[in-house]
């Protein structure tokens, strides 16, 4: 059967938004520290405090689909400051975007990823291989794109997908950065991965679990 | 180590502005839910003019939010773009369905935050503009970065858009006077010593007694360049001398001059320095038509000034002498 038109799990973007909240709020120490070799280690401090303001819109208007939930993470994340704050807010407010029911299809997430990386770079100019987000969203977002379409499952996509991210974000290690704020420390960050393109792929891991009801394994990013 | 006026850095920004609002209560308001400052009696049927930055900048820019100039005012944190949202809420809150221009700044984080608003503003049905401020001399490199920083001639298309959108123009109107003024106008600023960030115990960069530092910006960064410490007349001329270079204001024509203190310099200073743009502008046969002096577009507390020239256009001169009444600039 085309998978192209499956809607995602029942409660998606809940389960999702929970999946990020958690390994976030989690994770927020490790992603701080690849930034503090890197660039100016607060990138942890804003992911968990985007995450924070993104749970207090969720407590005062509980969401009733897959966008409301997308977009409390959306706004969470514009009401954070720096660089990369605004870019996911970004990011978000396109996957918010995608669906037309309740929950996306595989197709209309594909079509929400494709359009979250499209913003990003629109604003941000980075290109694959500037050791940014881009490097994790963009084989993600053309990995479901080049699979839509096939008998394979959506859960089986999303983990292909996850990982493809993963993969792009850990190829950041060996880059020189072009865009972003380790591109002013240069040489220092060799060999770090940038800690925007680790928080994107743990998105889409996250994603990746909510789908089959599981968790992030985000233990790559300590190895 | 340098003692500061200071309950918790971290409560500063928020505490200045509910000073400054203490204090104008008749001119402005401090919404601290949204993080915006607006006119305690909002203008009607008017293009608005939304503005902002981080703070550290004092008085701007909630000290031009008023009569004849902003609307709305976006403080950041000291130093740091305000969010997407902070400046999404403030745009919402200028407009009075003509639309509304963004000044803001060229720094990174300033650009991508009013673009973003700009564009949930557009979800809302609210037209904006923006007007991109990059005056600074100092940053005028080829070199495909991030180009000219914004900094004193902020001022100057603060107070001409607010009298031109007082006036009525319309919203392309306001917006293209805006681009013509930071299109045309060059500041060059030097400092004698680095202002100190809140909570800090030392200065951001040092300087040695015989140095200046040339070209510096309003964020504590270094300049250009270390030139020997001079007399007045020297320093100034230090800063006028490429400004004109730059411009090329032929003879017999007119300038707008800002003498702007960065946060630490004294008016007397200010005033032996804004003897020498005369002077130095009228050896060369060019006029200052209209001139301000005093520290408006500040460094914390740097001890430096910046000299802005704008060229007189002949319709630019009414709308600066309008009528303006904010907390920090009122004639």
């Amino acid at each position: 059967m085309n998978n192209a038109d499956i809607a995602l799990a029942p409660d998606f973007g809940h389960r999702w938004v929970d999946a990020l909240l958690e390994t976030f709020l989690g994770r927020a120490d490790e992603l701080g520290d690849l930034d503090r070799r890197s660039g100016d280690g607060d990138f942890g401090t804003n992911i968990a405090s985007a995450l924070r303001r993104a749970q207090r819109n969720i407590d005062a208007d509980r969401p009733q689909d897959y966008a409301g939930w997308l977009t409390a993470v959306s706004r969470g994340f514009l009401g954070t400051g720096g660089t990369s704050g605004p870019l996911f807010g970004m990011f978000f407010r396109e996957l918010s975007r995608c669906a037309a029911g309740a929950e996306p299809t595989l197709a209309e997430f594909a079509r929400g990823l494709a359009a979250g990386l499209a913003t990003v770079q629109r604003y941000g100019g980075a290109e694959v291989g500037h050791k940014t987000m881009v490097d994790a969203i963009a084989p993600a977002a053309e990995l479901l794109e080049s699979q839509l379409g096939s008998n394979d499952s959506p859960d089986l996509l999303l983990a292909r997908a996850a990982q493809a991210a993963v993969d792009g974000a850990r190829s950041t290690a060996d880059l020189l950065a072009k865009r972003g704020r380790a591109s002013y420390v240069g040489e220092v960050a060799r060999g770090v991965i940038d800690p925007g393109a680790a928080a994107a792929a743990i998105v889409l891991q996250a994603a990746a679990a909510a789908q089959v009801g599981g968790r992030a394994d985000t233990s790559w990013l300590s190895s | 180590m340098r003692r500061q006026i200071l309950n918790n850095p971290e409560d500063l920004v928020d505490e200045a502005l509910e000073g400054l609002a203490l204090t104008h209560p008749s001119t402005i308001a401090y919404d601290r839910e949204a993080g915006i400052v607006k006119r305690a009696h909002p203008a009607r049927d008017k293009v608005g003019l939304v503005s902002g930055g981080g703070s550290g900048h004092e008085p701007l820019h909630a000290g031009f939010v008023g009569a004849g100039m902003l609307d709305v005012a976006v403080p950041g944190a000291v130093f740091a773009s305000p969010t997407a949202l902070q400046v999404h809420e403030g745009t919402i809150a200028a407009d009075s369905g003509r639309g509304v221009v963004q000044i803001v700044k060229n720094y990174t984080g300033d650009v991508l935050n009013f673009r973003i608003a700009g564009e949930l503003a557009d979800d809302d049905a609210v037209r904006t503009e923006v007007v991109l401020v990059d005056d600074d001399l100092a940053t005028d490199t080829a070199d495909g970065g991030p180009g000219r920083r914004g900094t004193a001639a902020v001022l100057a298309v603060e107070k001409i858009c607010g009298a031109s959108a007082e006036a009525g123009a319309e919203l392309g109107e306001v917006a293209e006077l805006g681009r013509r003024v930071a299109r045309n106008a060059r500041t060059l600023s030097l400092a004698l010593s680095a202002g100190t960030h809140p909570g800090e115990t030392e200065p951001a960069f040092e300087l040695g007694a015989d140095e200046v530092e040339l070209g510096v910006g309003i964020h504590g960064e270094r300049g250009t360049g270390r030139v020997p410490f001079a007399d007045a007349d020297a320093l100034t001329e230090l800063l006028v001398e490429p400004l004109v270079a730059e411009l090329g204001p032929a003879r017999g024509s007119s300038v707008i001059a800002i003498v702007n203190g960065l946060g630490g310099t004294c008016p007397l200073e200010l005033s032996v320095a804004a003897r020498a743009v005369h002077r130095s502008l009228a050896g060369r046969g060019i006029a200052v038509a209209r001139s301000l002096v005093g520290s408006y577009v500040t460094s914390l507390d740097m001890h430096g000034m910046s000299v802005t020239l704008l060229p007189a256009d002949l319709d630019l001169l009414p709308l600066w002498d309008a009528p303006v009444r904010t907390p920090a600039l009122t004639w």
